[in-house]
């Protein structure tokens, strides 16, 4: 199993003819996606990978199932693409855009929760859930990285996760589903809201969190861990320890503000709910070893 | 983007907040005619983006012309090299508030903070007494309420002259955080006049860089750097920032970046400068390279993991930067990701010894630049 995305999931590309989009489309429908359409105004009628091509949201799912939308939309259109799917009844939508208003994506999460919608990113590489399908640009074809396992992987980060996700691998392990929630200060899900989808998945045995300095995500996992609503093992990786307070550095959210979002702040409530925490990407695999998680 | 407090100032007055009488200087002879219009006692207050100017020494209360005088000496010769001040009426209050706008990722709403407690350091009230913090969600579809506003304004035990001056101000602060963007914007101190006024005492207002496209009656020079390297980074949108020790980075992917100078001061090195070229900015290598070489460091790291970012034009620019502008430093390169076994021929090719490994890499860095010192 996996959660969000299945090698069964229905998946409709916005800007599946741009240069982004058709790339990458190639590549999901090469890993196994279910690609069944794309939409591009005023494109209507083209082929992309033998997928049609509809001027609308609303005109492609009058021809076709959908399930979820993959958005490859410039950052200034996103929120209209994004609202464009919600209207059309599309509950899981990923958006790789970075640059995204700030103002916009805080309209792009409400209306999200307000249609029971699930929206991914912006400024991720996406959702990937290895050898079974992926919505996002990812190079699947990286085995030293992308390897299927029962290893659930959140993070704000795109390089960086490659990086963890490789020791993970090199470790023994390999991932279930893998989420970028992405590096904005406003990303359209949390952390935290995935968390009931992993516990659900008889085939996630623990959770490997890729965070970093700024914001309250990796607060809210301790939150949860606390409360009893998620309670398989987490191991967590968090850059930016030494990092200078005030000065952003890294993504838009990472800063400190308001005292608020140190790294030790988020080692200490990860670590008070029996989180661990590795202080180097290498040492995250001997850590998930450490709470005996089981190899597949 | 953060603005000067003059220019949020300017944006507030434009929005019809008051704001103290003042001139704004960059020449110390200026000062001697904004003397008379801003009138004494007044306030000499130097015009940096970092906070805490007043316990820095960079805020200065003067009575007479001779204080006024000898204070500006001081501050145009600042080792901060402050280019710019604001010479402003003393404002003779009576309290203080704390006023604010900022959104909130998790609600997903704009959020208005308030204190009539201001003036002092916020965070730590925050921390010392929170219910001294009043908050009201705004959901941004709709915007500011005049209810809400109101209802606040007389929900903070003040007379109901100022009460009412209070909601004008939170209707006219909404209206400025909306038209420029903002991430925040905020007035600490907040002043209430012995005959129940309100005036700015300061302005905070920062931009998001997400939205700079629409807001491009902001732009700076290179005067309000404090190098070369740092104004061009900026223009070019190259996450960078300078520090004084030994390692150059030059990354891409902001995460990673973070990692690297992290697992740099685990392995005993310094950091000369943060350079972030992933995302949008990949194909960037050489204006990236041409960046940190002015930054004086005794090597240049580069550590890669991208998936967009492809490592083979990485490592193309990487190789065409080092031919053309030919560093006098040694240059350690990690590079993986998309396409990275042609990367890996590419950096082979061109003579370099490319690492796999991020924390070898970061080592051979730290050896490196100890046996430069």
């Amino acid at each position: 199993m996996s959660i969000f995305i299945d090698k069964n999931t229905l998946v409709c590309v916005q800007g599946i003819t741009g240069k982004e989009g058709s790339f990458w489309t190639k590549h999901m429908i090469e890993m196994g996606t279910q690609v069944v359409c794309g939409v591009t105004p005023g494109k209507e009628g083209q082929l992309i990978e033998g997928k049609p091509v509809y001027n609308s949201v609303k005109k492609a799912i009058e021809n076709h199932k959908v399930e979820a939308s993959m958005l490859f939309v410039p950052p200034r259109l996103t929120m209209d693409a994004v609202m464009e799917a919600l209207d059309a009844g599309i509950k899981k939508i990923v958006t790789i855009a970075d640059g995204i208003p700030l103002h916009e994506m805080v309209l792009i999460r409400q209306a999200a929760k307000e249609h029971n919608a699930i929206v991914v990113g912006g400024n991720t590489s996406g959702v990937i859930s290895p050898e079974l399908a992926m919505m996002g640009s990812f190079p699947y074809w990286i085995d030293r990285v992308y390897k299927k396992g029962n290893i659930g992987v959140m993070t704000r980060s795109g390089s960086l996760t490659n990086e963890v996700t490789a020791m993970i691998v090199e470790a023994g392990y390999g991932v279930s589903t893998l989420i970028g929630v992405g590096g904005d200060p406003v990303p359209g899900t949390r952390f935290a809201e995935f968390l009931p989808m992993y516990q659900e998945d008889s085939e996630t045995a623990a959770i490997v969190l890729i965070g970093e300095l700024g914001g309250s995500m990796e607060e809210e996992v301790a939150e949860a861990v606390q409360n009893g609503t998620f309670t398989k093992p987490i191991v967590a990786f968090l850059g930016g320890k030494t990092a200078p307070k005030g000065q952003k550095m890294g993504h838009a959210g990472a800063i400190i503000t308001g005292g608020k979002g140190s790294v030790e702040d988020k080692i200490k409530a990860l670590t008070e709910v029996g989180a661990l925490v590795a202080e180097r990407p290498r040492f995250v695999g001997k850590l998930l070893e450490q709470l005996a998680v089981p190899k597949l | 983007m953060k603005l000067y407090e003059y220019q949020a100032k300017n944006v507030f007055k434009e929005a019809g907040i008051t704001i103290p009488n003042s001139v704004l200087i960059d020449k110390q002879d200026e000062l001697s005619s904004a003397l008379p219009i801003v009138g004494l006692p007044c306030v000499i207050k130097s015009q940096v983006l970092s906070g805490g100017r007043g316990k820095a020494g960079l805020i200065s209360f003067v009575k007479t012309e001779e204080s006024a005088i000898s204070e500006i000496n001081r501050l145009f010769n600042h080792k901060l090299n402050i280019k710019k001040f604001l010479i402003e009426e003393a404002v003779d209050f009576k309290q203080e508030v704390y006023v604010s706008i900022t959104v909130d990722p998790y609600e997903a709403t704009a959020l208005l903070i308030v204190s009539v407690e201001g003036g002092i350091d916020i965070e730590t009230l925050a921390v010392t007494q929170p219910e001294k913090i009043i908050k009201e969600s705004i959901d941004m579809r709709y915007g500011l309420m005049s209810h809400q506003a109101n209802h606040i304004a007389y929900s903070l035990n003040l007379p109901n002259e100022v009460a009412k001056e209070m909601r004008k101000l939170f209707l006219k602060l909404y209206s400025v955080f909306v038209k420029y963007d903002a991430e925040l914007v905020e007035i600490n101190p907040l002043f209430i006049t012995q005959n129940n006024k309100l005036i700015a005492g300061d302005g905070k207002l920062m931009i998001d860089d997400n939205s700079m496209h629409r807001q491009v009656v902001f732009e700076r020079n290179q005067s309000d750097y404090t190098n070369e390297a740092e104004y061009e980074a900026s223009i070019e949108g190259i996450p960078f920032i300078q520090f004084d020790g030994d390692i150059g980075l030059m990354c891409a992917g902001a995460g990673l970046t973070t990692t690297v100078y992290d697992i740099i001061h685990y392995e005993g090195g310094t950091v000369a400068n943060y350079l972030e070229f992933g995302g949008p900015n990949y194909k960037k290598a050489l204006k990236s390279m041409e960046i940190c070489l002015k930054v004086p460091s005794k090597v240049i790291l580069i550590v890669t993991f991208g998936t967009i970012a492809r490592a083979d034009v990485m490592a193309e620019g990487i190789v065409d930067a080092i031919k053309r502008l030919k560093p006098d430093r040694p240059i350690v390169t990690c590079i993986r990701g998309t396409n990275e076994i042609e990367a890996t021929k590419i950096l082979i090719e061109a003579g370099l010894e490319p690492i796999f490994d991020t924390e070898e890499a970061v080592r051979k860095a730290v050896l490196l630049a100890k046996e430069a010192s």
